[in-house]
């Protein structure tokens, strides 16, 4: 199946799931509290992060097919999204700085004056363009790494905590050796004996962040192995599958949440690094800024990609944390604190 | 006592042996010897040569022990616990002599990064402590996102840029062992570290104290008319220090190996510039064996760690 | 009275930090001493003469190794000059068709000082250099566990291939032959017919057909005389370093530091010929009295520089700079003494094709070339779509794309109109280039483009297969954000006429994979010459050199039988009217065929500071450190005045920081009372 294909049905699923999860908050007590809460807190935060959401859920829909504008032969034949219809035929023949009217080295005029908030790039793309379709790489390499690292954490930890002996010392021992080499270094090792893809980054970065969750998980299901009710529907004869899932699962929910927007940062930071040594994500952020880390000397300085970049990267991490903050300090205020 | 710590060194043990197989199957399994040969020797050269190159740097060999008695798996393992790390894949140059002359730079720029970030994320969580439900705390743990938020990419092109090229405070990058000119060198490297770092820290270290002048004993302290600053700097810190120097002690063994991006930037030739040529190099051999002495150093410092504590906490070695 | 206190700490801090406060790179003692700074990005694989090929090892290696020849330093088209040896030979016909030439050594050269000569007798310091000396350096070219990157172009000398398969299969019968010293290894394997030595001054050169470029090589690092006593001894054992780290020559400077991570130290040596026998005036150790026109105008044949013995710099201190900007702004602060200029900072720099008025006020120069370079886009030629058997459909696939690919905006975009819109593989300045040509395919032309495609059966570049634009896939190994938005570019053009090429930014090892199976369409290379000559051109596209064959070098895997019999002719004539002709004939066929799209040739922009004098750029590299001069005096004023620190904004910085946090502090008391 082509990809644009495969993106449109993930953008079905995550938005069917929002709506799901979106019933199942207001039906259960608990969660609509933690949500009024949340909002309460961070509404700012909250609406940031939502902003950059819709920009990338928008972005990963596309179809084949015209709408007339500034359409060559290739785009009319390839998957583009709303935001490359809006945008496209909006180029310019090289640098132009935001809201110019005439090129950057020298006095032509620009095509579309005065328009491009962000200015344009050496080759005369759009940088807003960039940038907004950058909120889908982050969100794509942030989700998708969850997505891996998450239920992987939660199989280890959670079957090591209940079952303990063996299983527990086979996992432990896995956690040792990841945490023992430093991340960033097996992070990179990883992603050059990988292809160079999108998911190959994601999967490295799954593999070398599933270690402090899966430390986490085990940690409270062995606690939670220990509580009555537990006990009890073991004594029932009820079969250890079914438990972790009805019993324990349930009641990792919270730090599941909790974990997916701490990391979150973690991972969009890690890819600039990634980037910068070759070996990131084609549109990223971070493969923006280190394109644009070089135009800084340029006289007169082009300044804005670096810095459409930055901020859109900073922006997104900055709400983030102040929705992670509040979300650790709502959802549960001790255990994570020591931890991440 | 001494049970406990020949188990966690024995587990140690295990766990170094662990990362010794896990580099095993990503640097041998996955890559095949005769790329890494290729870019070591150029395009140019007769297959012959090839195969010399592999023979000289034991790559000829089968893979695993179930192949041959002599193989790669067994060889690996040797010449890492050995000590005995070979030649670099790129240019032949031994690597335990490139890594002799990366320790001193990174410890360099590393050890007054830690002290510095260490001192300033300790005084500046006290102040915000101590002012806490005051806009100045607010402020404070607001600043430190901000600065979490940054990418350090963003940190170094920024001071580069300012600092060095419109201010002519300290040099754009390099480095120089001399006493005399080495500090103007580490400046704008430390300040960058401490800046990425102080944002977690700061708000780490806040939230301990915090906890902290909720205790008892600093109410107590209060009652009998201590003064707040010196229930701050006595009481508050002295017990806050336990949980501080826990995280602190686990980021030691990353004093050795520096910092990969700091390193680069600023042109230091310590461990971590020396990792960065090795990737930007494909330098497998190299990178390898910085790999495993990052590792090996880590799981040292978490022993050194455990057994401190058992010294301190009995109840740790019945875990 | 506290305040007092915080207040005078802070006086003092601040007085302390604006003291410590300097951006001068290197220890302040040095800031008097005549070094030459000099800036080098990647670290050198190896030193070794015979195997060490890159710009940046020729940086060292050229200034620590003489050559038998070397060019000279102002004349263009560039021309050979004595310099270990007493006169630029001349060729000797034999029979049978082979040519010798005769190489007179200067009498009375040593090689510079080092503890290896202690193995020749107790308490050498050195010793004289003899033609054996040469003998000895072409024989390890030849040796298989060298593996040098030459041994194509040195197996011109007669015997030489055979001492290469002789001494290989020796060492395959005899495993403890290794073992031996390497002089007696090579003395087993018996001579090279084609070097025959005379006393200890004369060689005899004697190539099994003509081959007029072998003078070239004798004007590089390759064939520099080399003691065996420096391969005996630099073994890597007990804590001797590897031959390769530690240069042992004849030329006007030896090193002294070594750590190619960081820093490499040269200092003039005493033992050179220049500096022993200045009353020879050896061209090659005299400041030239003759150049081009230009030259006298820039300042090149100045009176305090003419006719003076080199070198004038004592010492050249390279250092490491991985980072472009770091180096280009050091550079602007008068830490480095001269630049290239990197693309970032062109604008800045250069205004109207001149340098702008900033630069000019700090009394920078600037000095352009064009490299005898071509870089350009290659398709390969065996595989179905883009290659030869497609015929004529693939031809005329090949011309359509290659219409598209405008040169000269691309040279604007990327290298700041730096470089010259190639038309042809021949770079200005070698035997050949015509200026006046113009490529038919190498014009932009979308219309023609597009009926080129009709006629290949893409029209509007869709493939009747599919219905869909033609796919094809553009391979690069250079996962750069700057390779990133080049190759972005070329797509962008491509998509012009509707077809749709895919960039594959793979690392090395998937690459190498894909050009061992040829599971590429289109590739970008560039090719810079290692001696002035179209043979070091054409020869990118000999069948001889496929890679899919040989690993050579035409990795665009052309292969026409008509251009290889024209190549074979042209290879070994010298410069004249046919060999103009068969040159025409070739680039005929190149225009119609397609193999590349030539992009453009580099030209190369040097800056240097007013304090040096003595520089040219030379596209080839070879060394010309030797010929610079320093002003001390000024380089030291200039350092000053410009890198004053300005201090203010930390103080302001202070006073916002307190400002802010001031009224909290008050606040907080007022209220605890």
């Amino acid at each position: 199946m082509e990809t644009w294909v495969v993106s449109n049905i993930v953008v079905a699923v995550l938005v069917a799931g929002a709506v799901w999860s979106g019933v199942y908050v207001r039906r259960s007590e608990m969660w609509a509290q933690a949500a009024r809460e949340l909002w309460r807190r961070s509404p700012v935060a909250l609406l940031v992060v939502s902003l950059y959401v819709g920009i990338a859920l928008v972005d990963s829909v596309s179809w084949i097919g015209g709408d007339g504008v500034g359409e060559d032969t290739v785009a009319l034949h390839e998957a583009r999204s709303p935001i490359d219809r809006l945008f496209a035929d909006f180029r310019e023949e090289s640098y132009s700085a935001p809201l110019a009217a005439v090129t950057f080295s020298g006095e032509t005029p620009l095509l579309h004056p005065g328009t491009h908030l962000f200015g344009t790039d050496l080759l005369g793309r759009d940088i807003l363009h960039q940038v907004l379709k950058g909120a889908r790489i982050a969100l794509l390499i942030g989700g998708v790494t969850s997505l891996l690292a998450i239920p992987l954490a939660l199989f280890f930890g959670v079957s090591a905590g209940y079952f303990g002996g063996r299983t527990d010392d086979a996992v432990f021992f896995l956690m040792s050796v990841l945490s023992s080499i430093p991340s960033l270094l097996l992070l990179i090792v990883l992603v050059m004996v990988m292809d160079k893809s999108t998911l190959s980054v994601c999967i490295a970065l799954a593999v070398t962040s599933w270690v402090g969750f899966c430390r986490i998980s085990r940690g409270e299901t062995l606690k939670l192995r220990e509580l009555e009710y537990v006990q009890a529907a073991r004594a029932l004869g009820i079969g250890p599958v079914r438990i972790m899932y009805r019993h324990i699962l349930p009641n990792l929910m919270h730090l599941v949440v909790i974990t997916f927007v701490l990391m979150f940062s973690g991972l969009v930071l890690s890819e600039v690094i990634l980037s910068w040594l070759g070996i990131g994500v084609d549109g990223s952020w971070g493969r923006m800024i280190d394109q644009a880390r070089d135009e800084l000397s340029r006289d007169p300085i082009v300044w804005w990609n670096l810095s459409a970049a930055g901020a859109a990267l900073f922006g997104l991490l900055l709400a983030v944390n102040f929705v992670g903050d509040a979300v650790r300090d709502i959802l549960d205020p001790r255990t994570l604190r020591e931890n991440l | 006592m001494l049970a406990y710590v020949v188990r966690r060194i024995a587990y140690g043990v295990v766990v170094v042996a662990g990362v010794l197989l896990l580099l095993f199957v990503l640097f041998f399994a996955v890559t095949d010897p005769n790329d890494i040969a290729r870019r070591a020797l150029g395009d140019k050269v007769p297959p012959d040569v090839i195969e010399q190159w592999k023979a000289n740097h034991g790559y000829d060999k089968p893979l695993w022990p179930w192949q041959a008695a002599d193989n790669l798996l067994f060889d690996h393992f040797r010449r890492m616990v050995t000590f005995d790390f070979g030649r670099s894949d790129a240019d032949d140059a031994p690597i335990v002599d490139r890594i002799r002359r990366g320790i001193g730079p990174s410890l360099v720029l590393s050890v007054p990064m830690f002290a510095a970030g260490l001192l300033l994320g300790v005084v500046l969580a006290l102040f915000v402590a101590f002012f806490r439900e005051t806009y100045i705390d607010a402020a404070g743990v607001f600043v430190c996102v901000l600065a979490m938020s940054i990418s350090i990419l963003l940190y170094i092109i920024g001071a580069q840029y300012v600092v060095a090229k419109l201010l002519h405070w300290f040099p754009i990058s390099g480095f120089d062992p001399a006493p005399d000119v080495v500090a103007r060198f580490l400046a704008m490297p430390v300040l960058v570290g401490v800046l990425t770092g102080f944002g977690g820290d700061v708000r780490f270290y806040r939230t301990v104290f915090v906890e902290e002048t909720s205790r008892d004993y600093v109410r107590t302290a209060r009652a009998k008319g201590c003064g707040e600053g010196r229930i701050m700097l006595w009481h508050v810190l002295k017990n806050g220090m336990i949980p501080i120097l826990t995280r602190v002690v686990l980021a030691i063994p990353f004093l050795f190996t520096g910092s990969l991006l700091l390193e680069s930037f600023f042109g230091i030739p310590g461990l971590g510039s020396i990792t960065v040529d090795a990737i930007n190099g494909n330098d497998f051999s190299t990178l390898r064996t910085m790999v495993f002495i990052f590792s090996l150093l880590f799981v040292v410092g978490q022993i050194a760690v455990d057994v401190s504590y058992s010294l301190v906490d009995p109840r740790v070695r019945l875990e | 009275m506290r305040g007092g206190r915080i207040s005078a700490a802070a006086g003092i801090l601040a007085a302390v930090a604006t003291a410590a406060c300097t951006n001068n790179p290197y220890p302040d003692r040095d800031a008097e001493l005549p070094i030459l700074y000099v800036a080098f990005r990647e670290a050198p694989k190896t030193l070794d003469p015979a195997k060490a090929y890159t710009t940046v090892a020729t940086q060292f290696n050229g200034n620590i190794y003489d050559r038998l020849l070397e060019y000279h330093f102002l004349k263009r088209p560039y021309t050979l000059i004595p310099a270990l040896a007493a006169e630029v030979p001349s060729a000797v016909p034999l029979p049978d068709g082979r040519v010798a030439y005769d190489f007179e050594l200067r009498p009375d050269l040593l090689f510079q000082d080092d503890p290896c000569f202690a193995l020749g007798g107790d308490g050498r310091a050195t010793r004289q250099v003899t033609a054996q000396d040469v003998v000895f350096q072409l024989q390890r070219v030849a040796d298989p566990a060298l593996a040098s990157p030459v041994i194509t172009a040195f197996g011109n000398i007669e015997g030489l291939l055979g001492f290469f398969e002789r001494l290989g299969a020796l060492r395959e019968e005899d495993p403890g032959l290794a073992e031996l010293p390497i002089r007696d290894q090579y003395a087993r394997a018996g001579p090279i017919e084609g070097l025959v030595v005379e006393g200890d001054t004369r060689l005899r050169v004697i190539l099994s057909a003509p081959y007029p470029q072998i003078l070239y090589w004798f004007a590089m690092p390759f064939s520099a005389p080399v003691p065996w006593e420096a391969i005996d001894y630099y073994d890597g054992q007990e804590g001797r370093p590897h031959f390769a780290d530690h240069p042992v020559g004849t030329g006007p400077y030896k090193m002294t530091y070594y750590d190619k991570q960081a820093r490499v130290v040269l200092e003039a040596n005493p033992n050179w010929y220049g500096v022993r026998h200045p009353e020879w005036k050896a061209p090659g150790a005299t400041y030239p009295s003759e150049g081009m026109p230009e030259d006298a105008e820039l300042g090149r044949l100045d009176p305090e520089l003419v006719g003076q013995p080199l070198p004038f710099i004592q010492r050249i201190d390279f250092r490491r700079e991985k980072e472009s900007i770091p180096r280009f702004n050091k550079f602007l602060q008068g830490y480095y003494d001269m630049s290239r200029i990197i693309k970032e900072s062109f604008d800045s720099v250069i205004h109207e094709d001149d340098l702008s008025p900033a630069m000019r006020a700090m009394g920078v120069r600037l000095e352009t070339l064009v490299e005898p370079s071509v870089f350009y886009i290659g398709f390969n030629m065996e595989d179905d779509v883009v290659g030869a058997g497609g015929g004529a459909r693939s031809r005329k696939l090949r011309q359509a794309m290659s219409l598209t690919i405008d040169s000269a905006e691309f040279v604007k975009l990327f290298y700041n109109g730096r470089g010259v819109p190639a038309q042809s593989p021949l770079p200005p300045g070698i035997f050949g280039y015509d200026p006046e040509y113009r490529n038919p395919y190498r014009q932009v032309d979308l219309e023609r483009a597009a009926a080129l495609l009709v006629e290949a059966g893409y029209p509007g570049g869709l493939d009747p297969a599919t219905g869909k634009p033609l796919s094809l896939t553009f391979d690069t190994m250079d996962t750069s954000a700057r390779g990133a938005l080049v190759d972005q570019y070329l797509v962008d053009r491509w998509r012009l006429i509707g077809i749709d090429v895919q960039v594959a930014a793979t690392n090395y090892n998937q690459f190498q994979e894909k050009v061992r199976k040829g599971a590429y369409q289109i590739f970008e290379w560039g090719w810079i010459a290692d001696y002035p000559d179209p043979e070091n051109f054409m020869f990118l596209l000999w069948s001889e050199m496929r890679r899919s064959r040989n690993e050579g070098p035409n990795s665009a895997n052309f292969s026409d039988p008509r251009f290889d019999a024209l190549f074979v002719k042209m290879k070994s004539r010298d410069n004249d009217a046919e060999r103009l002709r068969l040159i025409r004939e070739m680039r005929a066929l190149l225009e119609e065929e397609r193999p590349w799209i030539e992009t453009f040739h580099r030209e190369d922009y040097v800056l240097f500071h007013g304090w040096l004098r003595g520089v040219k750029p030379t596209g080839l590299s070879f060394p010309t450190v030797k010929y610079r001069k320093l002003d001390l005096a000024l380089r030291e004023s200039r350092r000053v005045e410009w890198n004053e620190p300005i201090t203010w904004p930390a103080y302001g910085l202070a006073a916002v920081a307190v400002a802010v946090v001031l009224p909290g502090v008050f606040t907080f008391f007022r209220e605890r009372q």
